[in-house]
């Protein structure tokens, strides 16, 4: 059965639609859009949707994907037609194709994702200080964090290593951080901790919290980082 | 947007409150006259699976010269970052301030959602009393079941809506518009509105009250303004407007599923249950309406269920009709069937069936009362064989989880019906066992709530069984109920208590409210956020006795608080219905054809109305 990639983003009142719900959201919008769409089998048959990565709910995402598939062959354009008038506000189709056959899942394919920060400052803060404060969180062999698990316990976890990089500069009363993050099945950063952990290093004069966005998900990573398509 | 960014990380289920959900109506503030907030005094998931608010919704929005957006309760892990950021009560569609409305209306589905009426109020920064509202202030509504006692409320609604909204909403509304454009004051308004039918101006009323706390009576204080306002009925469920694209929320909901009204109104008249008496008369909807309104919402909103709602729907003359070919026509793009309640009945078992090809839901059962006596007396046309031969039909089909409903603290309640309900949750599940449902997954849940009296039907003057009786009966249930593959369920007797005494009670409540509301009562009707010491705490400072309102016996002669709100039920009949069930007699349905004479039909000049085409046979409630 033919299966097609989407990219979309998620925005607005939709970064707080979470990952159950994102997919109910999409298999409705399938529906409304008359689509063909292809169920598991079983008791509770599910629409056979899914995703690159889990979203954080409040953090936006500008270009992420998830594959749907369908029992009858369509064009991508067919689909795309069909799926961009039926969203709800906030998610918007960039862009539709079909894959081929064979390959690799979505959730397997992804290495590692690009974040931005913004948040506003009481007061501008010195760029200088802001590139050593980064500089040395860097250099820092290891970052340790603690992470809820579900047994309702914690557990400790060395994020330094999913850092593959970080950036960050400030004009005025605006301050924006962006980091590369390792990201997937083998492995997960979230940019929340990475910022709970680099407040921790610098006293930034923030005005309210950052507000977040996933700007980008990839195969490979640094140099070599490429698309999902 | 940006203060709402601010704080939206820090909440649970913050989805509840960004809007921007699929077909939510948007219109430009500055083009349009009347703007009204529908206010649900609960959490998002609770509104939003109410089917009046989407209705209502539709039917405001329709209109040119009116728009309506949606408020709900804020849960308090977000009202405190709203205090907290001076971020006042604001719409889904817009996110304006709900003071900057003309209209704020709320619908009262339960009487545990008053205190979240008043913190609401308090969170768009509006006075919480009609007397300390200006001219500045938005006027402040409310309809729904609980309207039909408003008197609780009288302080703090400027006006109540009394009976079906459909075609009131729409009359109020051109009176409203009437009334802006004549700038009429609130002291013209009022006495004006009060002349649209079935609207209640509580405050044109002066209550006056005996010695002993009963009411002498309740009469209007001008000229002009109704002696009884009588509920509003729409004639034909047909041609009334029903939205074919409602919102359909990204977040989960408690009912997230479609849901067609196929008939309103129930003709069985069990006695406890007021629904059944302010709904009458049964309208029907045409099965050509019910078909075509389905595939419209299948297509306008993409759920995967569509749910034949009502207060009895395997009632429905045409239902076992109208599931096949919905059945015929969805399945195939997996879009299932569901059926909200069901009566203990093989028909209703064999529309499980039907039902269950597509997507196979639990069975609940609604016997109420544990033995026959119990159940004549409150009018439950249910026998034991019914109840078993329907349990032995879902055990077969492959059900292995029953649920059983049942009320304790029913007038003429004694250890024996309780014995009855132990006796009938044991049986069913010795028939599940020897139908052969496995061990570990044959489950029994007996599930038990406390008998409220309630206002216009025929145990409207019965006392609540007290709460140390109702926690011995709950207690003497559990001991009796202790067995594997039987799970006992019951609710809070504290929160049934003070149900009842709302349910019941007068408009000295309001001082009680206020208070309560000023101790934090908030979500009353959520276990973990009910604070019963907080309430006790708020009549000692009113100066009232729960107990008087719960407790009372209620004489035939008194004038009830709500006796001035008309629900087309005769009083005369609910006495004769209350004198019926003290002495075991049941009442025909009315759907029989026996006129029970409850007077309704010639006093509001409707009549039940049937969709036609009988039934396969006409069932009674035994098994043939």
């Amino acid at each position: 059965m033919p299966i097609y990639r989407i990219q979309y983003s998620k925005e607005g009142p939709a970064r707080y639609i979470s990952h159950l719900d994102l997919l109910r959201s999409f298999e409705r919008a399938g529906r409304r859009a008359g689509l063909p769409l292809a169920f598991t089998q079983g008791f509770n048959p599910h629409p056979k949707i899914s995703f690159a990565a889990p979203l954080g709910v409040g953090t936006a995402g500008e270009a992420e994907y998830a594959d749907i598939e369908l029992i009858a062959d369509l064009t991508a354009g067919e689909v795309f037609r069909a799926l961009s008038g039926v969203l709800p506000e906030g998610l918007r189709l960039i862009e539709v194709r079909l894959i081929p056959d064979r390959s690799p899942s979505l959730m397997a394919a992804v290495d590692c994702a690009t974040y931005r920060a913004v948040a506003k400052l009481d007061r501008p803060f010195n760029r200088k200080e802001l590139d050593d404060a980064i500089a040395s969180f860097m250099a820092r062999p290891e970052i340790w964090v603690e992470r809820k698990i579900k047994a309702g316990g914690k557990k400790k976890k060395n994020i330094r290593p999913g850092i593959f990089t970080m950036s960050g500069k400030s004009e005025n009363d605006i301050i924006i951080l962006e980091a590369e993050l390792k990201t997937g099945s083998n492995g997960n950063v979230r940019f929340e901790e990475v910022l709970e952990a680099f407040r921790e290093t610098v006293n930034l004069p923030l005005n309210g919290g950052f507000v977040l966005s996933r700007t980008g998900i990839f195969t490979g990573r640094g140099q070599e980082k490429k698309t999902l398509w | 947007m940006d203060l709402l960014d601010q704080i939206l990380p820090l909440v649970q289920k913050p989805a509840r409150y960004t809007g921007g959900e699929w077909n939510i109506i948007r219109k430009n503030w500055g083009e349009v006259e009347l703007k009204v907030a529908f206010a649900f005094p609960d959490a998002y998931e609770v509104g939003m699976s109410h089917l009046g608010l989407q209705i209502l919704y539709h039917i405001v929005n329709s209109r040119p010269d009116a728009l309506m957006e949606r408020v709900f309760a804020p849960w308090p892990d977000m009202e405190e970052k709203m205090r907290e950021r001076n971020l006042p009560l604001y719409t889904l569609e817009s996110y304006r301030p709900v003071r900057d409305f003309d209209v704020i209306a709320f619908t009262l589905q339960y009487e545990m959602c008053y205190s979240n009426v008043l913190n609401m109020l308090d969170l768009a920064g509006i006075p919480l009393r009609t007397s300390q509202r200006g001219e500045e202030h938005p006027l402040v509504i409310a309809g729904g079941p609980c309207a039909f006692n408003p008197e609780p409320l009288a302080d703090f609604i400027d006006l109540f809506v009394i009976g079906e909204g459909e075609e009131a909403i729409g009359d109020f509304l051109d009176f409203f518009r009437d009334a802006k454009s004549r700038n009429l004051v609130r002291k013209d308004f009022f006495p004006e509105a009060a002349r649209v039918p079935g609207v209640y101006v509580p405050s044109l009323y002066r209550v006056a009250y005996r010695e002993d706390g009963g009411i002498v009576k309740v009469e209007p204080v001008q000229e002009g303004v109704p002696e009884i306002v009588n509920k509003r009925v729409v004639r034909d469920l047909d041609k009334v407007s029903f939205p074919t694209r409602p919102v359909v929320p990204s977040t989960e909901i408690v009912h997230d599923r479609i849901m067609i009204e196929v008939l309103r109104g129930c003709t069985r008249g069990c006695r406890f249950c007021q629904a059944g008496m302010i709904y009458r008369p049964v309208r029907e909807k045409k099965p050509a309406t019910v078909l075509r309104q389905a595939a419209e919402l299948v297509r306008q909103t993409g759920y995967d269920e569509i749910s034949l709602t009502s207060l009895s729907t395997s009632d429905y003359t045409p239902v076992r009709g109208v599931i096949n070919a919905l059945i015929k026509e969805h399945a195939g793009c997996g879009v299932g069937v569901s059926l909200p309640s069901l009566r203990v009945d093989n028909f209703s078992m064999e529309l499980a069936k039907e039902v269950q090809k597509v997507r196979r839901s639990s069975i609940t059962l609604a016997p109420e009362a544990g033995t026959q006596r119990l159940r004549d007396v409150i009018n439950k046309g249910v026998t034991e064989e019914d109840l078993m031969a329907a349990a032995e039909v879902a055990f077969r089909e492959g059900w292995q989880a029953i649920k059983l409903y049942f009320m304790i603290g029913l007038p003429t309640e004694t250890d024996e019906d309780l014995d009855g309900i132990v006796r009938l949750a044991r049986e069913v599940l010795a028939g599940g066992r020897k139908a052969g449902a496995r061990r570990g997954r044959l489950r029994v849940t007996v599930s038990v709530s406390s008998f409220v009296p309630k206002a216009h039907t025929p145990f409207q003057w019965e006392p609540q069984a007290s709460l140390e009786v109702l926690k011995e009966k709950q207690a003497y249930l559990a001991a009796g109920l202790r067995e594997r593959g039987l799970v006992f369920n019951y609710h809070d007797p504290a929160v049934s208590f003070m149900e009842a005494v709302f349910a019941r009670g007068d408009r000295r409540l309001g001082t009680v409210l206020e208070k309560a509301f000023q101790l934090g009562c908030k979500f009353d009707g959520w276990s973990e956020q009910f604070h019963f010491e907080r309430w006790l705490e708020a009549f000692r400072q009113a100066g009232l006795d729960p107990g008087w309102y719960a407790y009372r016996r209620y004489d035939y002669g008194s004038v009830l608080p709500w006796d001035h709100i008309g629900s087309g039920v005769s009083k005369k009949y609910l006495v004769l219905e209350h004198q019926r069930a003290m002495a075991g007699k049941t009442t025909d349905d009315c759907r029989t054809g026996t006129c029970s004479g409850c007077g309704l039909c010639p006093g509001l000049d409707v009549e039940p109305d049937y969709a036609g085409g009988m039934r396969d046979a006409y069932l009674p409630d035994t098994i043939q």
